[in-house]
């Protein structure tokens, strides 16, 4: 009998913090995911989580990790060589093939939002897949920002509008995401383009109310929930709203499906 | 009228004098503080035949008529036969017997003493959810041990140990406790018995880091909180019945006090043994010359060491149970340093 | 056509039968209830006729043998994650209709959902055989005649208690070769009414469901409800589980992962490291829950609503909150927001 929540013991590759409590695990893996979904992450005697995926190539993938539990709080105690256990991919990612490539797209992340459309950032900053890439990332202060090497190096090819929310920063906007949405020229994309959204709870919910002011149509608007979950394959029920489980349908809803969703 | 009453004979026979001359107020023992709604009929027809037409809920939880005059004693006497008759068989007992000694009753008499006070109890695991005995049942059995009696005592049962019935304050007051078992397997490490123990009882639990729980069993009071508090049945009472004895509490004018824990986790047969020592202490504590005064002064007279010595002799103690080595009164005196008197005025113990 | 077995005979063929299986049925613990002096009925291994409770419900459903409340997934060191073993024997359950139909529930969600098989709950589930125990009145709680479980014909045994013994009827060839006697007829009997009847009310869009969500009723059993999950414990068809790691001393590297029931209704359930919360009253607990029994569940899989009728929940409730007057409540709201939209 197939175990499907058996972990496996995968050795970290790098370390990197990008932030105090925020560091990115390079993990040495055959497993190959689709942009947006995610793993379990396990340390035996401590605990799972699940993680989105920050990147992934040949035979690796990225986590980038923040220090807000038992067993995130112990991942941070592992270094190159030591092991971590996963299992998965999980869940439904973004349809980066199916529906994104070839068009505008514009990202919106908040904090560590930026980690589950990294990979994605990276696809269209390597290659030519997109028409046009607007990024507006907004952090709380400057300890806060991570991939701030790659938010830099995207500038060069992306539209990118980079906020916080107090601090005042070179180079840097003051003030929340939504209040840079009205300058992404939507009419220029000419309908030929997708929203993606990624924070917190209330971020994408004024995000998305922002952008469809702006005229973006529901069905353009595409987010990433996090949920408390134990088992990833849809037993446990935590992560379960009406009929749909996070772990199985999402952790991508298109916003017409989000938008109903109400915990 | 011409008032030659001797109120200590008619408060002995339960008539406690009124302070309108010629008057008095019976009061009918009911143990353990249960009994049949028809002899409701019994106080309402003596209220409303002999006395003034009140009824008072005994502060002992006896009933009460008022205004009863004294040449009308002896006819309430007589009606009150079937009340005593019925009420005491319920607790078995032996209604010619006072004391140590044979007596025999005369049923027209009405009550032949009223030392062994009224037992109390609160309502008990009859109906109380937070009740982990049957306080009718173990006062019922405890009465014939302690009735009738010249020899004064004040016994309250109550269904656990936040002790409504405030046996606290008795000679003896004795709460149903629990023995509880833990069942790890059960437990969805929710926490509401830790919440429940910290809210209601002696903060015992907790949840500790493997979802499970913790606890110090030694300050558990036994009350069963947890019990009640889990969804899941992950804690069970024990199925055999526990006790906690408080011993000496009492009300007054010189020295309240609480009373102190003198017997804890003992079960039912061993109470009975040691409440069965009881008249034998407090005979020997006068000498087999009854007066009026109340068990927990028989005690201080009699020290607690002469008292724990009798009164568990031959009680064959379950090994669960955990008696006071010593006892550390704290009275709370109505007037400071009221308790210190000359030494011939103390009163003594023992063979005069 | 049926076969009447007498006690001794039943214990004997009990016995037989405990060689191959673990046999499972609704079981008397003395004195265990909640309230002093009352005792619990949940399901544990039998070893005798005597032992098994058939005139009354038991307080915890039969679920508990396939998903017990704890449950060891992986034993670890360090460096590997090991497998918890089952025993070898297979799984005899006695369950009435509603346990029976909410097993069909527990199959959908631990067999298939997402495509999925869950391991743990598949290995025990593989091994069972079901003796169904006519249960033709039902009691005051019970309503499943209207969710439709009172009915099966699940088993491979049904078995009437009677005073002498056993009313059998064995449906699987396996175990014929343990009841060959006397034949006699026996009309297997199920509940045909109960005394508690409900009328599910449809939503009939998301519209009003999002509406429902908000409408006032649910602020009641924010001063009622004490959050304790009693009711999704007592449940024939919850299945929400949290896996805790445990370590088994201090220093040691050695420990288990396991799994523990969990409850949509306790404060917590949503909780995400980071800090995310979602429900965070009783009242949008209960709603979960209610639409979860009523609606969400029969939403994914376009079949049944999840609830059985079992009426376990109204049981042991220790507040009295009553599931079926809860759906009554939501089926005047359904229709008072119906009534706005047109």
């Amino acid at each position: 009998m197939m175990n499907p929540i058996k972990p496996i013991p995968c050795e970290i590759l790098e370390v990197k913090k990008e932030t105090e409590l925020e560091w990115t695990f390079k993990v040495k893996t055959d497993v190959v995911p689709h942009h947006g979904q995610f793993m379990q992450l396990s340390i035996p005697k401590v605990g799972e989580a699940p993680i989105s995926i920050s990147a992934f190539g040949d035979g690796w993938m990225d986590f980038t990790i923040r220090a807000v539990g038992k067993v995130t709080d112990s991942i941070f105690n592992k270094k190159p060589g030591d092991t971590l256990f996963l299992r998965g991919p999980y869940g439904n990612g973004w349809p980066f093939n199916e529906q994104f490539k070839g068009k505008h797209l514009v990202f919106i992340t908040g904090g560590t939002g930026l980690a589950p459309v990294r990979s994605m950032l990276n696809k269209c900053y390597n290659g030519d897949v997109a028409k046009s890439v607007t990024l507006i990332s907004g952090f709380k202060n400057e300890e806060g920002i991570v991939f701030k090497e790659q938010l830099n190096e995207w500038k060069n090819k992306f539209t990118t509008f980079y906020t916080l929310d107090r601090d005042q920063i070179e180079g840097w906007n003051v003030g929340f995401v939504t209040e840079y949405v009205s300058k992404v020229d939507f009419e220029a994309f000419n309908g030929d383009y997708e929203v993606i959204l990624v924070g917190p709870p209330p971020m994408m919910k004024f995000t998305a109310q922002e952008a469809m002011k702006c005229g973006v149509p529901e069905e353009k608007i595409w987010v990433s929930y996090e949920r408390k979950m134990s088992c990833a394959i849809g037993k446990c029920g935590h992560c379960r709203i009406d009929e749909v489980y996070v772990c199985l349908d999402g952790p991508v809803f298109n916003y017409t499906v989000a938008k109903d969703l109400v915990d | 009228m011409n008032k030659d009453i001797d109120v200590k004979k008619t408060r002995i026979n339960n008539f406690r004098q009124s302070k309108v001359p010629g008057e008095f107020m019976l009061q009918l023992r009911m143990p353990g503080n249960l009994i049949e709604a028809k002899y409701l009929d019994v106080i309402k027809h003596i209220a409303e035949t002999w006395g003034d037409g009140l009824f008072h809920v005994g502060t002992r939880q006896t009933l009460n008529a008022t205004g009863i005059k004294y040449e009308n004693i002896p006819a309430v006497n007589e009606y009150i036969e079937k009340y005593i008759t019925e009420i005491e068989a319920l607790s078995d007992v032996d209604m010619n017997k006072v004391g140590l000694d044979h007596q025999e009753w005369d049923p027209k008499s009405g009550y032949p003493t009223i030392g062994a006070r009224n037992i109390m109890a609160c309502i008990g695991n009859k109906h109380c959810i937070k009740g982990n005995c049957d306080t009718t049942g173990i006062a019922r059995k405890i009465e014939p041990l302690i009735f009738p009696s010249h020899y004064h005592i004040k016994i309250a049962c109550a269904g656990c140990p936040n002790d409504c019935v405030k046996a606290n304050f008795n000679d003896f007051g004795v709460m149903g406790v629990s023995k509880m078992t833990y069942h790890p397997e059960r437990c969805i490490g929710c926490g509401a018995c830790a919440r429940a123990c910290e809210h209601h009882a002696t903060r015992v639990l907790s949840l500790n880091d493997k979802g499970k729980i913790d606890k110090d069993t030694c300050c558990c009071v036994g009350c069963g909180e947890c019990v009640i508090a889990c969804p899941t049945g992950a804690w069970t009472r024990s199925t055999e019945k526990f006790y906690r004895v408080t011993l000496g509490g009492r009300t007054g004018k010189k020295d309240p006090r609480s009373g102190k824990l003198f017997l804890n986790w003992i079960k039912e047969e061993p109470l009975l043994q040691m409440f069965g020592n009881w008249t034998k202490f407090s005979a020997w504590v006068m000498d087999n010359k009854p007066q009026y005064l109340h068990g927990g002064h028989l005690i201080d007279m009699a020290g607690y060491h002469k008292f724990k010595e009798i009164i568990l002799e031959g009680v064959e103690l379950n090994p669960e149970c955990l008696v006071a080595e010593n006892i550390y009164w704290a009275e709370n005196e109505q007037r400071g340093n009221s308790h210190l008197i000359p030494l011939e005025k103390h009163a003594k113990a023992g063979p005069r | 056509m049926g076969c009447k077995v007498d006690y001794k005979k039943i214990n004997k063929i009990l016995t037989e039968l405990s060689k191959e299986y673990d046999i499972y049925a609704p079981k008397r613990f003395l004195k265990a209830g909640r309230y002093s002096d009352t005792d619990i009925i949940r399901y544990d291994i039998i070893e005798k006729a005597e032992d098994i409770v058939f005139d009354e419900k038991s307080d915890f459903p039969a679920k508990e043998v396939l998903g017990p409340i704890t449950q060891t997934l992986f034993y670890f060191t360090e460096d590997e994650y090991r497998e918890s073993k089952v025993s070898s024997k297979k799984i005899l359950i006695f369950m009435r209709p509603c346990d029976i139909n909410a097993m069909e529930h527990q199959n959908k969600i631990y067999l298939q959902n997402g495509g999925y098989a869950d391991l743990y709950y598949q290995r025990l589930q593989e091994k069972v055989k079901i003796v169904l125990m006519e249960c033709s009145k039902g009691w005051d709680t019970c309503f499943c005649v209207s969710m439709g479980t009172n009915k099966t014909d699940e088993y491979s045994i049904a078995v009437r208690s009677e005073n002498d013994g056993w009313l059998v009827d064995v449906k699987d060839d396996e175990f014929k070769k343990y009841f060959e006697g006397e034949e006699t007829s026996f009309d297997l009997q199920f509940v045909e009414e109960n005394e508690l009847e409900v009328k599910i009310p449809e939503i009939k869009n998301k519209a009003i469901l999002t509406k429902l969500k908000t409408h006032p009723m649910w602020k009641e059993f924010n001063s009622r409800c004490i959050s304790c999950g009693a009711c999704t414990i007592a449940c024939s068809t919850c299945t929400c589980f949290t896996t805790t790691d445990i370590v088994y001393d201090e220093n040691g590297n050695v420990g288990e992962r396991r799994r523990t029931a969990a409850s949509c209704q306790i404060d917590g359930f949503t909780d995400v490291a980071g800090g995310g919360k979602y429900r965070t009253t009783p009242g949008d607990r209960m709603r979960y829950k209610v639409l979860h029994k009523f609606h969400d569940y029969k939403a994914r899989f376009k079949d049944y609503h999840m609830c059985v009728g079992c009426g376990r929940c109204i049981d042991r409730c220790p507040e009295f909150i009553s599931i079926v007057t809860t759906v009554e409540k939501m089926a005047k709201a359904i229709e008072e927001i119906e009534k706005e939209e047109c």
